[in-house]
This record gives C-alpha cells, structure tokens and sequence, in this order.
C-alpha cells in the first residue's frame, strides 16, 4: 500500500541535510538545525524592520502596532509567572515567539523543526534546567533540596521521579502533536491534492502550533512559578 | 500471522481516555462561564492546561503506536 509508503517517507527518511567532511568521517547537520537557521533569519530580519525607526513622538502605526503586542506577550507570560519569578519573562517570551514560528513554518512549506524529536527534547531540556536553577537561585541549595521532601518525606521518591518526566512530558507533547499534524496533512494531500488540505492546513499548522506553543511555555512558566514559591 | 498492527491499534485507544477527559473539562468549564461569565480568562487558561495535560495520554499513545509500526 502506498500510505505506508508515505509514512516511511516522512518519518524514517533521512533527516541529514548537509554532509560536511570531518575528521575521517562525516559531521552531518540535521535538516531541523537548517530549518531553525532560515526561522532565525526570518525572525531577526523581521524584527529588524518592525522596529526600524522608532520615536518617543509622534510614533508610526507601525510602531504602535509593535509596542501594543510585546505589551500584551509581556503581561500574559508575566501573568503566568507571578510577580516573583518575573526576572524570567525574557526568555519564555522567546521560546514562545521561536516555538510559534517554528510550529507554523509549514505554511511556508518547510518540515517544522519541531518534528524533529533532537529539538523539543533539548527545548524541555533547557525548560527544566532553567526550573530548578531558579529554584536554586530563589531558595537556596538547602531550601531547594529540601522542596523534595514537601510536603511529605513520603512523596520524596516522586518528587524525584518528576525530574525526568516533566522534561519527558514536555517534548513528547511537543513532538507527538507536531508530527501527529504533519502526517495527517500529508495524507490529506495524498487524498485530495485540491482545496481540501486548506481548512485542516488553517487548524493544524497554524492553531494546533500556537496551542502547542502557548502549552510548553505555560506549562514551563508553571513549573517555574511553583520551584520559587 | 503478524499482529504488529493490532498492538498500534490498542496503543492507539489511548486517545479514548483523553477525549472523555477533555470533553469533561469542556463541560465543566461551560458551566463556570455560564455562572461566572466575568472569570473566563482564568478559566479559560486552565481549560487550555487541563486539555494539553489530558490530551498528553493521546499523544503518548501515538507515538508509541508509531514506534510499533515503524520500529
């Protein structure tokens, strides 16, 4: 059957892009890190020319349009944080921006780097090394390693446990909607090429990404929020 | 006889589990707006946390249904 055809092709293809010499082997860099590479460049020439000219005065539409959104991104990531561990808006505002591009980059035909499973886990890695810095940072080692034992010695063992799957958690969630969405598009179009893939293409690269996106970050902004209390 | 496929199909009735969880939430939730319709930003914000936690079991399912398949 052809369907199965398909599915090998999109998930056990392989995923090297660029082959560089490297000692006496190959140093290949995933199709993902390349991917990443456009967004990044789409974003900062984006923000490049968002942000071109500003004024204290008389200010552009341009620029009150910009001002407006990183308003509103900041006060709904710092909502979610509290007022105490609000030092770390800056950064899950920049997961959020990255994850949103990156879950949507499949409008612009490229295969989303979220898909790749090497991304997400290093995103959750980065989510919860960040989680119990700030728990370290916010409580001190002692006040820290005394959080496992909260609020019972009992729950100690899955306290513990919980270092490894909150991370786990985070980029299954990730991964699995990212590719869940990618394969039911790709046989969608396999069914009908024409006009069909057009609403599903609006809920589940542009919805399901933002969702998607807005949950890691939540959901990293709650682990945050509850390792400074 | 080969039952690969059979064992992604049972991996795949995770997603039983979830809709149930989710539909639950929803409900829940339509309720507290009815009353409450002032609070439905908080509410709101944890419909959308409960559904990626319920939904999470889903999407284990999945993948591991796909691990199956193509492994």
């Amino acid at each position: 059957m052809d369907i199965k055809e398909l599915l090998n092709e999109i998930l056990l293809k392989d995923k090297a892009f660029i082959h560089l010499p490297f000692g006496n082997g190959k140093y290949d860099i995933y199709e993902s890190v390349v991917v990443t590479w456009i967004i990044m460049a789409i974003v900062l020439v984006a923000l490049l020319i968002l942000t071109h000219g500003f004024k204290v005065h008389n200010i552009s539409k341009r620029q009150a349009a910009v001002e407006a959104f990183v308003v509103w991104v900041r006060k709904m990531v710092g909502d979610m944080l509290g007022e105490e561990a609000a030092g770390y808006t800056d950064y899950i505002v920049t997961v959020l921006i990255f994850l949103g591009v990156s879950n949507m980059s499949g409008l612009l035909g490229f295969i989303p780097p979220t898909m790749d499973i090497n991304v997400t886990a290093a995103l959750a890695l980065m989510s919860i090394v960040l989680v119990e810095a700030a728990g370290i940072h916010h409580k001190g080692t002692k006040g820290w390693l005394k959080s496992f034992i909260q609020p019972m010695v009992v729950v100690a063992p899955m306290n513990i446990m919980e270092l490894a799957i909150k991370p786990l958690s985070l980029c299954m969630r990730l991964f699995g909607n990212i590719i869940g969405a990618t394969v039911i598009m790709e046989l969608l179009k396999h069914v009908l090429p024409f006009a069909l893939p057009v609403p599903f293409s609006v809920y589940f690269d542009m919805f399901d990404g933002l969702i998607q996106a807005y949950v890691f970050v939540f959901l990293t902004s709650l682990y945050i929020k509850e390792a400074v209390e | 006889m080969d039952f690969t496929a059979l064992g992604a199909a049972i991996a795949v009735f995770t997603g039983l589990g979830a809709g149930l969880g989710i539909g639950m939430a929803t409900s829940k939730a339509t309720d507290a707006v009815a009353r409450q319709p002032e609070a439905d930003g908080k509410i709101l914000k944890l419909l959308v946390l409960g559904c990626a936690l319920a939904e999470a079991t889903a999407i284990y399912g999945f993948v591991i249904a796909i691990m199956i398949l193509f492994s």
